[in-house]
């Protein structure tokens, strides 16, 4: 939907699964979430996270593909793998960075978020940031989202890759990109983020 | 006699519960046959009452929508609300009227299964007086039906013991908020939370139990608000707390006490608010002079320096808002804790104004509208006192009876089970309540339905109260009748019919209007549809606090919703209540109630150290009746898990995944434990929505409140002891392997 | 659709199998079909034209060329001549006082050039003992698969021309 943007916020999550029920309900996928939900330590915390898939502009999931299963469309949608190619290698399950597509052994096939690509086709929202009780996932525009204390961005640093989503993650306001590899964060000079490998 | 017909085991297996996990016709029927409408109507479950629109095909309900015009929650919804068309043309549905019989239950017809209800009734008020019989109600019925179910008692049975399972949720808030301001509803809208700038929650596990209530929170937050969160427990919305006070169980009023003595200390009231708007502060004040800090810290076991900081928070702030639940009200001092944060509102000036004030958040569906209209023992439509003289002689007139003629108030719901238990209650008929679950000391509950001379239910499945029974009469779901219900906020709102009960299956107001028809009552029950009898309601409820005379149902189709009072058709509804700085009680002003300590009703002991508290788990609802019927709310949290701290668990030896008897003076029941550090080290949690051996109400106690007649659900002691072998009903549970994975204790277990 | 890949850096797999549904180049079935059925039919046209091309075909003009004058060669003698271009070798011989014959010199097994042996009274191709008569071209033994293409002669007073090729 135009001007309209997903974006994730787990510091909101309360860890209702509202997100994994709706989902679910989509008979494209049958009975199973595409949702990624954690319980981050439950022993120790109440801290909960919901993921969709961040539909990255240059998926890596698609590009290790071996069948060629998964495909990115215009709009920036990152599909689910085609039935008639996925081989069910599990290639795009080890690839992903952000650890989304799930391999469903009985089908021998991966399956993932396609962000509703039933609904948002036709300008609905996807059921997910539908029905989200705290909108820890929302799609909403911009405007909505500057309301909010965090920002959002869609630049994530693994190492050396760098890695721009369409699905935006809500961070602290000084924070520009979301660096995930511990090397970023210390305090040494000899190591130099960003630099292309030789 | 009431004893169940066949084992526990064997009516279970016949009438479930039995999770359904794939929507009627199959996953891949919607495309091959959609949905011919969307209804727009909303959830069946907790008080929120979100809007949802349900898709139906034929006479079934086959999915849902959401609907994102609907004002409360923008087409949000909580996961029982997105499984909940899940009951619909579930297979342990009632679909014909049941009988008892010596092995079990068979099937009646209606003639046979409601004669024999009427009969029974007669010829126990005959032999034992009109008072040996009682009705049951419920807050997810909607105010049509418990309207219909006031009046069936009072005028076509002639029994002053009518209540209903409301009781065991917002009777304290009720009682509290009639005693400070004459009138029982939230006083503003949840809008208002979004301009509030410190927001106390008290006692409300607000992310498991009204989800959609978290996203106000968020957003009074993202525009600088400020959280201060009171539980024994860190929930889910602790995270995001700016202050967590972990208060003992039972020691509530201690710290709002403790609280107003810090602002009245620092001279922080608004005393031109207090002097033009309220009486009775100086009794309050002097009340408190006791809860310094330093007391109050000994007794709550919260910091002193945090309740001076808490205290300082809420009453610098311009606009403070308390929402408070069932952890400060379900203890025998639950009116008083209720009254004890009332005062912090009314001193700090927090009320009439937008994004100030005092609110409970209602937890049952229509338990707002269930508590307005004579369902409760003490009560006429309107929310009109059935002592009051000048209330007896308007609804005698609506009803067409002369006031005499109307009892005096009756029993509450746990006080007409103890009659049951000595006796002097003979019969009962029940709707939409599961007291086996439900109420506390279930061995109690369970003798005194075997007591029970005749025992009718109306129900849509089979609950274990039902087992009970002598005539189950196949009722329906909330999306089989239309009418109106009212949501925590006070706003009222249409339920639309979406289908009509399937098989034999008749709506609840039928069943009554029959009923009173075979008692002979006909004519005061001239009812076609549930309409007349709203239109019936309005009169009844005319010039009393709930005023619903200006509400119809197209005007709630227009506006989303109307808040009472609408006197008029043309008044366009009261969100805010107080604004004029009157309260509801004849002088006008509101009222501070002094509150005075005392100890729970179950207290700790050398024997019973460990403080008992319950409470509820998101994907679940109430009794379990309807919710454990549906297979992926039953696999995110299939058993009750004892939360104990790890400090408390090392004592026992006790690790994570361990099987538990936890004994309280009354029972014991074995459950596994799940060891988290969010839980006081002197406390654990069990949810309740289970019955038989893993039901929480096992252990609760009878003790009651004594103005509201609230159970002290919250306050147990109790002692635990590892258990060296898993209990009974674990090997079983087991052998229904859930297909998804155990996610409650935080470490996902796929099990295939 | 484009037809040429653009020169970048990306390697060739990432352009050959790009995960990117507008870079896709799908034929779909109604295409394919539809292009099979034009070429069919195109091929079938073609076929057509061919044919009506050969049927309604004017026999070819030949060029009238002067050979050799009447008494020029003696009985059983050769010359050698190009008919109908410069490139075509020819040879006439004179079998009686009355009869000329010619015909193309280039056997028509591997065209070499044959020569007429007066002993043995028949045209002889040297390359693989391939015989012609010299009565009509007909091939008497060895390799060649066809009779010689024989050329028309004719008397103009004096002189003997070529007027047309039979069988070529």
């Amino acid at each position: 939907m135009d001007g309209y943007e997903f974006y994730v916020d787990p510091s909101r999550c309360i860890g209702c699964q509202s997100c994994v029920n709706a989902c679910a309900e989509c008979e494209t996928h049958r009975g199973q979430s595409m949702i990624n939900f954690d319980f981050i330590d439950r022993p120790g915390t109440t801290a909960t996270a919901a993921y969709v898939c961040w539909h990255c502009e240059e998926p890596t999931c698609a590009m290790v593909c071996p069948a060629d299963a998964i495909k990115k469309g215009d709009d920036g949608i990152v599909h689910s793998s085609l039935k008639p190619r996925c081989i069910g290698c599990s290639n795009c399950v080890l690839a992903c960075p952000f650890g989304i597509p799930k391999i469903f052994p009985e089908y021998e096939q991966m399956m993932k978020c396609d962000m509703c690509y039933d609904r948002t086709s036709v300008g609905k929202k996807p059921m997910c940031a539908t029905v989200c009780p705290s909108q820890a996932l929302s799609y909403v525009r911009s405007d909505e989202i500057a309301k909010r204390r965090e920002k959002p961005t869609n630049v994530f640093q693994f190492g050396n890759q760098r890695i721009v989503t369409n699905v935006y993650m809500m961070v602290p306001a000084q924070t520009d990109a979301l660096s995930l590899d511990v090397l970023d964060y210390l305090w040494e000079e000899s190591y130099v983020p960003f630099s292309q490998p030789q | 006699m009431a004893k169940a017909p066949a084992s526990t085991e064997s009516l279970l297996d016949s009438f479930g519960p039995h999770p359904a996990y794939v929507p009627p016709g199959g996953w891949q029927d919607e495309s091959r046959n959609p949905a011919e409408r969307l209804v727009k109507t909303h959830c069946c479950f907790c008080g929120q009452q979100c809007g949802i629109q349900l898709k139906v095909r034929g006479n079934q309900v086959i999915g849902f929508e959401p609907w994102e015009e609907f004002p409360f929650n923008h087409g949000m919804l909580c996961p029982k609300g997105v499984k909940r068309y899940m009951q619909g043309g579930h297979p342990d549905r009632l679909l014909d009227p049941l009988m008892r019989t010596t092995q079990g239950f068979r099937k009646a017809s209606w003639d046979e299964s409601l004669n024999f209800t009427v009969k029974r009734l007669k010829e126990t008020q005959e032999k034992y007086g009109k008072d040996s019989v009682a009705i049951y109600g419920g807050a997810s019925l909607i105010s049509e039906k418990s309207y219909l179910l006031g009046k069936f008692a009072r005028v076509a049975l002639g029994t002053r013991h009518i209540d209903y399972n409301g009781r065991l949720c917002m009777v304290s808030a009720g009682t509290a908020y009639k005693l400070a301001f004459g009138v029982d509803r939230s006083p503003l809208p949840w809008s208002d939370i979004l301009k509030a700038q410190v927001v106390l929650v008290a006692g409300a596990n607000v992310a498991e139990c009204a989800p959609i209530t978290t996203d106000y929170l968020w957003r009074c937050r993202d525009a600088g608000g400020k959280l201060i969160i009171v539980d024994p427990r860190m929930t889910p919305i602790c995270r995001n707390a700016d202050m967590y006070l972990p208060v003992r169980p039972g020691t509530d009023m201690a710290l709002y006490m403790g609280l107003l003595h810090v602002i009245l200390r620092d001279g922080l009231e608004r005393c031109d608010f207090i002097s033009k708007y309220t009486t009775g502060f100086d009794q309050v004040s002097e009340s408190v002079r006791a809860w310094d800090p330093r007391t109050a810290g000994e007794k709550t076991g919260v910091p002193p320096e945090a309740i001076e900081r808490a205290a300082q928070l809420f009453a610098k702030a311009d606009r403070a808002i308390v929402l408070h639940a069932r952890g400060v009200e379900h203890q025998s001092k639950g009116v008083e804790n209720c009254l004890a944060l009332i005062n912090l509102c009314l001193a700090t000036g927090n009320l009439g104004r937008e994004g100030a004030g005092c609110a409970m958040i209602t937890g049952q569906g229509n338990g707002q509208g269930g508590r307005e209209h004579g369902q409760k023992c003490d009560q006429l439509p309107g929310q009109r006192s059935i002592s009051d003289p000048e209330a007896r002689a308007h609804t005698a007139k609506v009803w067409g009876i002369t006031s005499e003629e109307i009892p005096q108030a009756g029993y509450t719901a746990v006080e007409i089970m103890e009659a049951i238990h000595r006796g002097e209650i003979k019969a009962l008929l029940s709707c939409c309540f599961n007291p086996l679950v439900s109420l506390p000391d279930s061995k109690f509950t369970q003798e005194a339905l075997e007591k029970l001379e005749f025992f009718g239910v109306v129900d849509f499945f089979m609950s274990e109260t039902a087992h009970h029974a002598d005539v189950i009469l196949a009722g329906s779901l909330q999306e089989e009748e239309e009418g109106i219900g009212c949501t925590n906020e006070g706003r009222v709102i249409h339920i639309q019919k979406a289908v009509d009960p399937p098989g034999n299956a008749k709506g609840d107001s039928w069943i009554y209007v029959e009923l009173a028809k075979r008692l002979g009552k006909g004519k005061y029950f001239p009812y076609n549809s549930t309409k007349e009898i709203y239109e019936e309601l309005r009169e009844a409820s005319r010039g009393g606090h709930a005023d619903y005379f200006g509400i119809t149902y197209e005007k709630i189709d227009k506006n989303m919703g109307i808040f009472w009072p609408c006197p008029t058709l043309d008044h366009p509804g009261t969100p805010r209540l107080f604004e004029d700085g009157r309260s509801f009680h004849p002088d006008g002003k509101h009222h501070f109630v002094v509150t005075e300590w005392r100890e729970s009703g179950d207290p700790v002991s050398e024997e019973f150290p460990i403080y008992l508290t319950t409470g509820r788990v998101v994907s679940q609802y109430l009794s379990g009746t309807q919710t454990r019927r549906i297979g992926a709310l039953v696999d995110q949290y299939p058993n009750p898990r004892l939360e104990i701290h790890p400090r408390l668990a090392e004592q026992y030896q006790i690790k994570d995944g361990d099987w538990v008897a936890i004994t309280s003076r009354r029972n014991e029941i074995t459950l596994q434990a799940m060891v988290v550090k969010t839980i006081r080290p002197d406390t654990v949690f069990i949810p309740y929505h289970w019955a038989g051996e893993r039901s929480a109400n096992k252990l609760t106690h009878r003790t009651l409140d004594p103005r509201s007649k609230i159970p002290e659900f919250k306050v147990s002691a109790c002692q635990l002891r590892k258990a060296d072998v898993p209990p009974d009903w674990a090997i079983v549970a087991n052998g229904h392997e859930s297909k998804g994975g155990d996610k409650s204790n935080g470490r996902l277990r796929i099990l295939r | 659709m484009s037809l040429f890949r653009n020169p970048s850096e990306e390697p060739l797999w990432k352009d050959e199998f790009s995960v990117f549904t507008s870079d896709e180049r799908y034929v779909t079935r109604r295409q394919f079909t539809k292009f099979l059925t034009l070429a069919s039919l195109g091929m079938f046209v073609g076929n057509l034209w061919i044919l009506l091309k050969s049927r309604f075909a004017k026999t070819p003009a030949f060029p009238t060329i002067e050979v050799a004058e009447l008494n020029e060669i003696p009985v059983r003698g050769v010359k050698l001549f190009n008919y109908p271009t410069s490139q075509d070798h020819c040879i006439m011989i004179r079998t009686s006082e009355e009869e000329y014959v010619a015909y193309s010199q280039k056997c028509t097994h591997l065209s070499c050039a044959v020569y007429y042996s007066a002993k043995n009274d028949r045209l002889e191709c040297p390359c693989h003992q391939g015989f012609f008569s010299v009565k009509d071209g007909s091939v008497l033994q060895g390799p060649p698969p066809r009779p010689l293409p024989q050329i028309t002669l004719e008397r103009e007073g004096t002189k003997l021309v070529a007027i047309a090729v039979k069988g070529t």
